[in-house]
């Protein structure tokens, strides 16, 4: 659960997806700035944080890269519970994939937090010749399902970034007042005008 | 936006300067990481401490090799075979198997030397019993029949191929990338029911690297999933590993008490606070049996002690892991920092005694009955629990794609 104090947001983050889509290669790119051909098999799953800025707040993104192999699924309610956001993953080279993504996006409806804030990534943008998903089904789906959406490449780093940015802006009003600890919550502007910061 | 990346950078440029087990003066007062070759081949990064460890630790390796061949001059050379008393043997040879038992375990828990693990593990494991019970010619007829059979296994499997320690001298090449394939497609055949599960590739990798052939790694690994690990470790919803997971929870605190009586398990009741479920991390931990997580020999080690003494030996290693980081564990704050402790400590185990001795003296000894019991115990709650989500998932009417 994203938890606020001052101007610092944590927010735990999960990605979901078919084995392969490359969500530990997303989470590589935006937590080290590295892309690896050939990204170990995630067990389980692996942890990652890291920080960025959004507007005035400062989002310490707690990130659980799950495994995408399908008998791992009965795991995956450990990540995601209390999750303030979700990616769900898919390569826009596999339609397998896509169809893998659509579930995940329908179990986190069904289970999950449900103020989370939920983003679909086309994967693997670069492999543009061999692409299978287009863009305006992908587009089309997430608006029906009320997820964002963009297509991303760990390998070129396309909207790599800008995925988790758009996330940590959308997260605050998205909280909801459930904090076991700390304060709560207020509800801040969408998009409001940039606040400048006192104290950089 | 990441202040991190630029120091990051300095530290890579730094190790691609640094020669294998030779840091410079420079890496030495900075502390840096290095980069370095384990004794498995695998490519590590550590401190300056931690290659010194790794040093000290092929030093010990060489001084067990050297007690466990003098063993084998005196008593000769399959002693440790001669462990099983059999009720037609004369009391005195059974005195001498008896002696030979306890002389074993103790030894194992020391380690076997390298050079011998291909033929201990293979006899002590009951792997060469399992082989027995078949033709000799088995492995190399699964292999024929099933070459050039495309499944869903195999599909996954040469997915994960070259993603199965990437950068390994000899499992990233195509020659390990082929022996690795047979032996996992192999396996898939002969039990459908696991086919393939993500987590065996690690095994099998370094089950490759041990036992130097091919056959013998398959055998290994059938013994292992047929016979060490709890059942349905790795089959369709993992099961198995869902019951493992809430036994360790259940140890946990019993196995990780304070000093006093009356005191509550701590670190216990911190994780709780802190809505720390263990299976985040051990999950990978068991699914892996350790190979991800912990240096090469160190993990060679738990298997060691696994293949001659059985599962238990997992939730040793893991509540030792939990034990020997308990002070550290209780300043955390985040489950984020609970992950971060365990992950590095678990990373920098370059010294498996320093593990081993807390797995098997500190955390009290442990029957595979008392096992058995408490996964009997779990089991009801781990079945209707996957039954549950199924059913809730089942319950919209999507699509089925």
């Amino acid at each position: 659960m994203a938890t606020i104090g001052h101007n610092n947001l944590n927010a735990k983050l999960v990605l979901l997806g078919d084995m392969g889509a490359g969500k530990s290669s997303l989470v590589l790119r935006f937590v080290k700035g590295q892309f690896l051909e050939f990204q170990e098999s995630t067990i389980g799953a692996a942890f990652f944080s890291q920080t960025l800025a959004a507007n005035d707040v400062t989002v310490k993104f707690e990130i659980w890269d799950t495994a995408g192999q399908e008998r791992y699924h009965s795991l995956a309610p450990m990540y995601y519970r209390g999750a303030a956001a979700a990616i769900i993953v898919y390569d826009i080279s596999n339609t397998d994939s896509f169809g893998r993504a659509k579930k995940w996006v329908q179990e986190l409806q069904k289970q999950g937090n449900p103020n989370m804030v939920m983003a679909l990534a086309g994967n693997k943008a670069d492999l543009e010749d061999r692409r299978k998903v287009t863009a305006e089904e992908a587009r089309v789906y997430a608006e029906e399902n009320g997820l964002f959406f963009m297509e991303t490449s760990a390998k070129t780093a396309l909207n790599v970034n800008d995925i988790f940015h758009e996330i940590a802006k959308k997260l605050p009003r998205a909280q909801p007042a459930q904090n076991p600890a700390g304060m709560v919550l207020v509800d801040r502007p969408p998009e409001g005008s940039r606040a400048t910061s006192c104290c950089s | 936006m990441y202040g991190t990346q630029s120091r990051r950078d300095v530290a890579y440029e730094y190790q691609a300067q640094i020669p294998i087990l030779r840091p410079s003066i420079h890496a030495r007062r900075a502390n840096i990481t290095v980069k370095f070759q384990d004794l498995y081949g695998f490519t590590v990064e550590g401190n300056v401490d931690d290659v010194n460890v790794l040093n000290e630790v092929r030093e010990k390796v060489r001084e067990q090799g050297r007690v466990w061949w003098a063993l084998e001059a005196s008593k000769g050379a399959n002693w440790y075979l001669q462990t099983h008393v059999s009720s037609t043997l004369k009391s005195s040879l059974k005195f001498s198997a008896l002696v030979n038992a306890i002389t074993l375990k103790r030894l194992i828990r020391k380690g076997i030397p390298p050079a011998l693990r291909p033929k201990v593990w293979f006899s002590l494991s009951g792997a060469a019993k399992k082989k027995s019970t078949v033709p000799e010619s088995y492995y190399n007829d699964l292999s024929k029949a099933v070459e050039g059979m495309v499944t869903p296994a195999t599909k996954q499997i040469d997915h994960d191929l070259p993603r199965t320690f990437p950068g390994h001298p000899w499992l990233d090449t195509p020659e390990g990338h082929a022996a690795l394939r047979r032996v996992l497609v192999g396996y898939s055949f002969r039990d459908s029911d696991v086919g393939y599960c993500q987590g065996l590739n690690y095994v099998a990798a370094l089950l490759l690297l041990v036992m130097k052939t091919e056959e013998d790694a398959f055998w290994m690994l059938a013994v292992l999933l047929e016979n060490v690990l709890v059942n349905d470790c790795y089959t369709t919803n993992l099961s198995g590993c869902h019951v493992e997971q809430r036994v360790f929870k259940d140890l946990l605190p019993k196995k990780c008490p304070r000093h006093c009586f009356f005191e509550k398990c701590r670190i216990y009741a911190h994780l709780e606070d802190l809505e720390f479920d263990v299976s985040l991390v051990a999950t990978e931990w068991f699914l892996c049996v350790f190979s991800k997580s912990l240096p090469s020999e160190t993990t060679m080690r738990v298997w060691d002690v696994l293949f001659y003494e059985g599962a238990k030996v997992l939730f040793h290693v893991a509540l030792a892991i939990f034990k020997m980081k308990e002070d550290e564990l209780l300043m955390t704050h985040h489950v984020g920092d609970v992950i971060n402790v365990l992950q590095r400590t678990t990373h920098h185990l370059f010294d498996p005694d320093e593990l081993l001795t807390v797995a098997f003296d500190k955390v009290g000894s442990m029957t595979t009955t008392t096992i058995s019991k408490q996964r009997k115990k779990q089991e009801p709650a781990v079945m209707a629990e996957l039954d549950q989500r199924l059913r809730r998932l089942n319950s919209v009417n999507g699509d089925d794609k």
